[in-house]
């Protein structure tokens, strides 16, 4: 056993932890148009996967490959249309073994 | 068309393998369809199932469940930076048949209780998505879903939805208004990888024993809690965070997770684990307050879909109202199906057998608490003022001689800012809630 | 008159069981696997969408085949719901001896998928070119040898002639960007890349109808304990060899060129243009030479 205190490890070895079964086509799409005007970006923070990424310019890149389908995303935002959102293709994303 | 069943059911977690099941056993078509590549792959939580609901449907199902451990200590803690006080309660009942609870992985548990449903001659469908219903409430009601397959259409005369949390198909018909973000909290976990010998040790259990432990005032302000389970080889350790107050804290879920495991008290519990899984979910916490319709012309709704979930401060249940839910759902079917009415009105015996039994019965009940739970005072005054309270009682302050009670908890409620008239009303709220 | 041909019969797909993501102890080198995670590779899911559409031109079945046991009919129920007209998983029992987790050789696992092709009439095999775990690319070879049928090994594309069922060209890489091109005609067996063709996606009728499809079982002996996987544990090392210094009494301008071979006598690079057979016997009778095959570990 190593000593006490919390073992930190980086997002990625986190994120590496899970298998994801990458679909060939995004299941959700963010509108960057939408996130220009967006104040709040409260997808940054709150997304798991840490999946929104906040551009110079004010938008949002997103990549939809480590998603968890969780539907947080899409909760937090208030902004009419700046996601949508579905499940992946049957078979896709997310697969959970030990949770 | 690809095929026509008497009943389709979409989503294969515990709501779902329980319908079918009901449905195959009675000789019903059943089609199970779920999106992952097998049942439980999309499903995250806690980690305990209290599964005496299958003492009906499945006998004797602790010999072969997939069980990690039999919970025997159920503890409540409360916490602030520096101090905690717990609630620690054992007994060896829960750990001999019929048991209490059990901590279990959900891709194991789905994947057994759907395997049951197919035993009894429900067609299993994994990967395959509903992508949307057949038809429609009122104009000829729904007959069927859409899938994400080439020639995906399936026909049944009624849809049972256990689509989790995000109910599509539900919003789709119609009985799910646009959801409300303070009606859901994020749950984020890690699993961590420990020797059997070490949880048993660090736990104070014996071999097949479990521990479950409920953690207030760990989550960094934003409103919700802690939650650290034991499985066989690993600890699931995780927080359950209100969403709107998530987004508004500018935290990431991941570093509240570290700080609790920081947690003085809680560190050494999980020191050395090795990080195995990540994993996230959303519950729905609306309990009464947000309960949809459960039913539409062709279609009844189930478990988590329905916002069946029981999350009630100290509860956290769903597993077993997913099953309750479903196992209700497929004996209405059973039932509308023979006298060949699945109009709604035709269903409106789903909601009787839900009153009639635990499932709403204790969602009535419980109906003040989600909102009391995750009030200012429960999640940011009381754990401070708990604790101080308790610190004041025990510490000994010689010469001075011991104060009262009443005195100490007049200073901590002052210090704590909580007024207490108020204090009284959420004793009384808190009194009629559980009581 | 020559009898009538009796045509190449079906595609034989053949599918490993295998998991994608293993985990591996660190410490001890120890694989574990889960079956939730396994499935086909995508190489073996390339040789299926292969298969697919090879019978689709030539209008002939597809039979999946897999050895393994019974969790390995996973990989086999999604092949029957792409389009495989039939299944089969053989059995491999294992003879007293078998180390227990070792998986069978890649010669056993060949001569029971050859038994299968010759039952079935199939004259077409397609397989992924290397399983995930083991991963020789040995078992196609070996397949080919016991069928006598010409290999297509690695191949990254296919090309049906509509005309003639079972004629196909095919394409594979070589060193430096190369292609080449082979023309094949049955019996062959053809093995190709991961990633060269994506499998269809099932129709639901399919789907529904393959859970409940029946998986022909053949039980076959594997023909001796193989190896456990892994098969080494701890890094691999070259053999070590006993150099002798260079002679300690010379002077020191001999001493650096003994050590850096210069002007040293020595046997000079050799390049024979040999045919495959005396080529493999000509590098075994050097490597003897050398001393690198002292137990002869090799067949
Ligand atoms: C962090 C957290 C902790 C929790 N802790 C506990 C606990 O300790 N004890 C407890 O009892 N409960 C707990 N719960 C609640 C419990 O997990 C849920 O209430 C329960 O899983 C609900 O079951 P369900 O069958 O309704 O939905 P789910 O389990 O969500 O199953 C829905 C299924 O439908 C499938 N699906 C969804 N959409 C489609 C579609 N369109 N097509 C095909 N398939 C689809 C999904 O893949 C999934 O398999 C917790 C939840 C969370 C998130
Ligand atoms: S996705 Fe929504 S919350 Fe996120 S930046 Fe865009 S508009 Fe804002
Ligand atoms: S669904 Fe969840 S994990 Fe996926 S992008 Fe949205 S918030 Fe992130």
């Amino acid at each position: 056993m190593t000593g006490p205190g919390p073992m930190r490890e980086s997002f990625e070895d986190r994120m590496a932890t899970v298998e994801f079964r990458v679909a060939p086509t995004a299941h959700i799409t963010v509108d960057g148009d939408s996130c220009r005007g967006c104040s709040t970006k409260a997808c940054v923070t709150a997304c798991p996967a840490n999946l929104f990424v906040p551009t110079a310019d004010g938008g949002i890149l997103f990549n939809y490959e480590q998603c968890f389908e969780c539907g947080t995303c899409y909760l937090v935002c208030d902004t009419e249309g700046a996601i949508s959102w579905s499940y992946p293709e049957g078979g896709h994303g997310v697969v959970f073994l030990r949770s | 068309m690809a095929e026509e069943f008497d009943v389709v059911v979409v989503g294969a977690g515990p709501a779902g393998s329980a319908a079918a099941l009901v449905l195959a056993r009675a000789g019903k078509s059943v089609c199970l369809l779920e999106r992952g590549p097998f049942p439980g792959s999309k499903n995250m939580y806690g980690g305990v199932i209290y599964p005496r609901i299958l003492d009906g449907l499945i006998p004797n199902w602790w010999e072969e469940a997939p069980v990690q451990r039999w919970v025997t200590r159920r503890a409540t803690m409360v916490l602030t930076g520096t101090q905690s006080l717990t609630v620690d309660y054992r007994t060896e009942a829960w750990g001999r048949p019929p048991y209490n609870g059990a901590t279990a992985y959900r891709p194991d548990f789905d994947a057994w209780l759907a395997g049951k449903a197919v035993e009894a001659g429900a067609v299993l469908a994994c990967e395959t998505t509903a992508t949307g219903l057949l038809g429609a409430p009122g104009k000829g009601g729904i007959r069927g879903v859409r899938t994400d397959r080439p020639g995906g259409e399936i026909g049944a005369r009624l849809v049972i939805a256990c689509d989790g949390v995000n109910s599509l198909l539900a919003k789709e018909a119609g009985i799910y208004g646009k959801a409300d973000p303070h009606h859901f909290t994020l749950g984020a976990k890690e699993t961590l990888a420990l020797p059997a010998r070490v949880i048993e040790e660090r736990f104070g259990l014996a071999e097949h024993e479990g521990a479950d432990f409920e953690i207030v005032g760990c989550t960094e302000g934003v409103a919700g809690g802690g939650f650290l389970y034991t499985n066989r080889e690993t600890v699931s350790v995780g927080v359950v965070l209100h969403l709107p107050e998530l987004a508004a804290s500018k935290k990431r879920p991941e570093e509240i997770i570290a700080s609790m495991k920081a947690n003085p008290v809680i560190a050494p519990l999980v020191a050395g684990g090795e990080l195995v899984e990540y994993s996230a979910h959303l519950i729905p916490e609306g309990g009464w307050v947000m309960l949809p319709g459960l039913v539409a012309d062709g279609m009844l709704v189930a478990g988590d879909a329905a916002a069946l979930c029981l999350a009630a401060g100290i509860w956290l249940e769903g597993v077993n109202f997913a099953i309750g839910s479903g196992m209700a759902a497929g004996e209405t079917a059973l039932e509308a199906l023979d006298s060949g009415n699945v109009s709604a009105p035709g269903l409106a015996g789903y909601r009787k057998r839900l009153e009639g039994n635990f499932v709403l019965a204790d969602h009535r009940k419980l109906r003040r608490a989600p909102h009391l739970m995750l009030s200012d005072r429960v999640q940011h005054r009381y754990p401070q003022m708990i604790c101080n309270l308790t610190e004041a009682m025990f510490t000994v302050t010689n010469p001075e001689p011991k104060k009262g009670i009443l005195a100490h908890t007049r200073i901590e409620a002052r210090r704590a800012g909580v007024r207490l008239g108020q204090l009284a009303r959420d004793t009384a709220s808190a009194l009629r809630t559980y009581g | 008159m020559a009898p009538t041909d009796p045509g190449p019969g079906p595609v034989l797909v053949a599918r490993k069981w295998v998991d994608r993501r293993p985990t591996v102890d660190l410490l001890t080198g120890e694989v574990s696997t889960d079956p939730r995670s396994s499935g086909a590779s995508e190489a073996d899911e390339a040789a299926l969408e292969w298969g697919l559409r090879l019978a689709g031109v030539w209008g002939v079945g597809v039979l999946a085949v897999t050895a393994g046991p019974p969790d390995a009919e996973a990989v086999l129920r999604p092949a029957l719901a792409a389009g495989a007209g039939g299944a089969v998983r053989i059995d491999l029992t294992s003879p007293p001896g078998h180390l227990a987790g070792g998986a069978p050789s890649s010669r056993a696992v060949a001569s029971a998928l050859a038994l299968v092709a010759r039952t079935a009439g199939s004259r077409m095999v397609l397989c992924g070119d290397l399983s995930l775990d083991r991963g020789s690319g040995a078992v196609p070879a070996f397949l080919a040898g016991e069928l006598g049928a010409a290999q297509g090994l690695g191949l990254v594309s296919l090309a049906p002639d509509p005309d003639r069922p079972g004629h196909l060209g095919a394409w594979r890489r070589l060193d430096g960007g190369r292609r080449e091109e082979l023309a094949l005609a049955p019996p062959w067996v053809c093995s190709v890349e991961g990633g060269t063709a994506r499998l269809r996606r099932a129709e639901l009728a399919g789907v529904l109808a393959a859970g409940r499809a029946p998986v022909e079982v053949v039980t076959a002996e594997t023909s001796g304990p193989a190896p456990p996987h892994p098969a080494r544990t701890g890094p691999g090392r070259p053999r070590t060899h006993l150099l002798t210094g260079p002679d300690p009494t010379a002077d020191a301008r001999h001493r650096i060129l003994a050590l850096t071979g210069a002007l040293v006598e020595r046997t000079p690079p050799l390049t024979l243009t040999l045919g495959p057979g005396e080529g493999a016997d000509r590098i075994l009778e050097a490597l003897r030479a050398w001393g690198e095959l002292p137990g002869e570990e090799f067949p």
